[in-house]
């Protein structure tokens, strides 16, 4: 087994650089929109057979047990070439949890399966009631013999209609004092009379997330995770790498390569107001990059990162916004138009790259969220 | 040692070197003294100056082996920034960056290197011109049989400087030379601004100066020294930044109306973090930008950093003072209350060597440029 923490960050870079560029299918190269899992099964295979599915986990559960500053290059190198992060919410999301809340049968049982992609998962939180304030979820899950009976609706689930298994935050007690209290962690398969899923159509046209009703569906007591009505504590404790990764450059600085090729193909740098604009922004990505560094260095002195690096999300998404407009103006008249733009020898998807930097605000705690959150724990303002 | 060892070892010195320079500063009256030399007519105080020069702050970037400490532009942006958070009035960033940057590049012998790392003197620098319209103009100013003849514009530090290192034009190129600041037939006339300090405005006639380098090597020097202080002057926003941050967090946390602290409501939480995070991303851009200036030697290369410095530093100072304005109401407006005399030097500061549009022009130029290049 490989030792990859021992390498020098330089070495490590070098050989993920390798595996991407020499395996990685060229057709799935910064893929616009979310893939079905048959489209990138070849993908998966490959990277299932050299036993990076799961960069971040343990060894012993068959990941690759990266620190977080080795993480880190990891996905940068992945974001550099485009590759696809697959269908990886069972790796992201639920591993993790069973990893570090799970029973030995859940470890042996639900890991393998993740890595292999025989079960494919999707996140269940959101509901119509529950989207900022996610505590007020109201998905209900009874005991009922050997099973929990769930009923109720899940929204905005990204790929549920390609997803074997949904992990989801359910209510187990309706009377617990506080709406945090009474929150579960449960497992549930989505092949089942109970379950329907019902695609909803996005602004740009794709089927990416869906609505999930449950309706006296069932799943086994052995799935639930953790202590019944702790769910909402191991949902919580999950998110602090996920802050940092999140507010990686990666986003905007792809989008600003694409702007700059597709301005300079369309001659809009003759104009010095764009010129200046484009400068703005290429700033605005640049001064994120080093603060970004500044972060990832104190993850590499192996402290662990407080409340204030998610500023980087902040930054890095309205930026990622800021650029994809300036596409839309270098656009011109096609600024309006779907599909790619051939110009030159490039081809730039004007619209795509604006319809992807929309939710970057919205998800993962919206930026509003986000800033409610730096105001208290950050600048210790009251209320 | 590793290279995590060096890095670390790096990072002590400056924290150390800021904690002196903070600490010297605080005991001698933190902003109250900027405000103070103000009222008393604007200057800055010579014995601060000395206590700088003890502390080894203008000879920071300075080699050793030329008498300095040679820690580099880094460590003269840690300095700069304690500069800025007390908005201090003395000419740190301008000795550094420009009077130390031209003589070490030119005449490293010359006595008055010593004397400036001393802080026994203090020399302004003159190379700008201004046009007949009033804008920036191409230099006319003549250096002849050891006399010089013109005027030069915008002189920062000119108000109780010992001298001036002017770049003038002589038959075979130009010239850098020094003229004290009691010569003969050089009259100096003062533009004062917003912080209360002084442009000078210089005109020579027949005025006695002494060369100290001449040819093609006194351009470059300058554009390196002028590149240099303008990153330093971005350092020095960003502790100025900093600082009316906090000041304006204090004033939100304590003033209450509608019965509960103004930085309860949301609207002002939001903003705050959005100066928090300009703050924060300005810092970290133009600490970048100083070090990578200290690891590059090709003036083509740094200049453009420096302007990606000065351009953020600039963008940032601007949001932060003018919302600090605003968020603390009428006081806000007052002469009385420090926050106002943070915007001031933040207006000082931007105009100096170029403010953030002008920066991205020159910036994004260079970038074009390389691009053509390759
Ligand atoms: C593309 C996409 C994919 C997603 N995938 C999934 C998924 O797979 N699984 C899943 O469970 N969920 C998913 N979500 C849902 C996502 O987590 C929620 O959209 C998010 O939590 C925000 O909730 P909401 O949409 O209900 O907006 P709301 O909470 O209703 O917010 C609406 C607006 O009000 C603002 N707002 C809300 N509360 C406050 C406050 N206290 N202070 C200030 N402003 C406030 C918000 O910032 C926002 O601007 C996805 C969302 C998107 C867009």
């Amino acid at each position: 087994m490989t030792d990859w923490n021992a390498m020098t960050d330089a070495e490590f870079r070098k050989e993920v650089r390798q595996f991407f560029e020499a395996e990685y299918p060229e057709e799935l190269r910064h893929l616009p929109h979310r893939p079905k899992f048959a489209e990138i099964e070849h993908w998966h295979r490959k990277l299932h057979a050299k036993g990076w599915v799961a960069p971040a986990w343990p060894a012993e559960f068959g990941g690759m047990g990266l620190n977080a500053a080795k993480l880190l290059i990891f996905y940068e190198e992945q974001q550099r070439w485009g590759v696809n992060r697959g269908r990886d919410m069972g790796v992201q999301m639920v591993g993790p949890l069973i990893i570090k809340f799970g029973t030995q049968e859940q470890k042996d049982y639900w890991l393998p399966r993740i890595l292999s992609c025989e079960d494919i998962w999707c996140q269940g939180y959101s509901e119509p009631g529950a989207g900022s304030d996610l505590a007020n979820l109201r998905t209900r899950a009874e005991i009922d013999g050997d099973d929990f009976v769930i009923n109720g609706q899940k929204i905005w689930t990204t790929m549920a209609h390609d997803a074997t298994h949904i992990f989801m935050l359910v209510r187990t007690d309706p009377d617990a004092p506080k709406k945090q209290q009474g929150i579960s962690f449960l497992l549930a398969p989505m092949d089942q009379p109970g379950v329907e899923v019902r695609t909803i159509t996005t602004l740009s046209g794709e089927t990416e997330f869906c609505e999930v009703f449950f309706d006296n569906a069932r799943t086994p007591r052995e799935n639930l995770v953790g202590e019944l009505n702790k769910g909402w504590t191991m949902a919580k404790a999950l998110l602090s790498f996920e802050r940092i990764f999140i507010g990686s450059p990666s986003l905007a600085q792809n989008a600003l390569g694409q702007l700059e090729s597709f301005a300079r193909g369309r001659g809009a740098f003759d104009d010095p107001v764009f010129r200046d604009r484009f400068a703005q922004a290429a700033l605005d990505v640049e001064d994120h990059a080093a603060l970004y560094a500044r972060f990832a260095d104190q993850l590499k002195r192996g402290e662990t990162l407080g409340a204030d690096v998610s500023m980087l999300k902040i930054w890095v998404t309205e930026c990622f916004q800021r650029i994809t407009e300036l596409m839309i103006e270098a656009a011109g008249p096609d600024g309006g138009s779907i599909g790619p733009l051939q110009v030159g020898n490039v081809s730039v998807d004007v619209l795509a790259s604006f319809y992807k930097a929309r939710p970057t605000t919205i998800y993962g705690g919206s930026n509003e969220i986000q800033r409610n959150i730096l105001s208290k724990a950050v600048l210790g303002l009251p209320g | 040692m590793t290279q995590t060892d060096i890095l670390s070892s790096e990072q002590e010195d400056l924290r150390l070197l800021r904690e002196s320079v903070r600490t010297l500063f605080e005991r001698a009256g933190g902003s109250d003294r900027a405000r103070q030399l103000r009222d008393a007519g604007g200057g800055f105080d010579p014995e601060m100056v000395r206590e700088l020069a003890e502390a080894g702050v203008f000879g920071v970037a300075v080699p050793e082996d030329q008498g300095g400490l040679g820690m580099g532009l880094a460590a003269g942006g840690v300095i700069a920034e304690e500069v800025g958070r007390v908005i201090a009035p003395e000419p740190v960033v301008s000795t550094i960056g420009l009077s130390l940057g031209l003589l070490r590049r030119l005449c490293p012998d010359h006595p008055k290197m010593a004397q400036l790392i001393g802080g026994e003197i203090s020399l302004a620098v003159a190379w700008q011109e201004r046009g007949p319209d009033g804008a920036p103009a191409d230099a006319t100013c003549r250096y002849a049989d050891g006399k010089l003849t013109g005027g030069k514009a915008w002189v920062v530090g000119a108000i109780g400087s010992h001298g001036f290192l002017v770049v003038a034009e002589q038959d075979d190129g130009p010239v850098l030379v020094l003229a004290e600041a009691d010569a003969q037939g050089l009259v100096i006339d003062k533009r004062t601004q917003a912080d209360g300090s002084s442009l000078g405005e210089l005109s020579f006639s027949g005025t006695p100066a002494a060369e100290l380098a001449s040819s093609g090597a006194v351009l470059t020097a300058l554009a390196e020294a002028v590149a240099d202080a303008t990153a330093l002057a971005a350092a020095e926003l960003v502790g100025l930044s900093e600082r009316a941050f906090e000041i304006t967090l204090d004033y939100i946390k304590t003033r209450e109306q509608f019965d509960k602290p103004i930085g309860s409501f949301q609207v002002i939480q939001h903003r705050a973090v959005d100066l928090n995070v300009m703050c924060e991303v300005a810092q970290a851009g133009v600490r970048e930008a100083l070090a990578q200036m200290d690891s590059e030697t090709d003036p083509k290369v740094r200049a453009p950093i420096a302007s990606r410095a000065k351009a953020r530093a600039v963008t940032a100072a601007k949001k932060i003072t003018r919302d600090a304005i605003q968020l603390h109401g009428a006081v806000g407006y007052t002469d009385e209350f420090d926050i106002g005399l943070y915007l001031n030097r933040a207006l000082v500061l931007s105009a100096w060597l170029g403010d953030d549009a002008y920066h991205r022009r020159i910036w994004f130029e260079a970038r074009e440029a390389e691009g053509a290049a390759q």
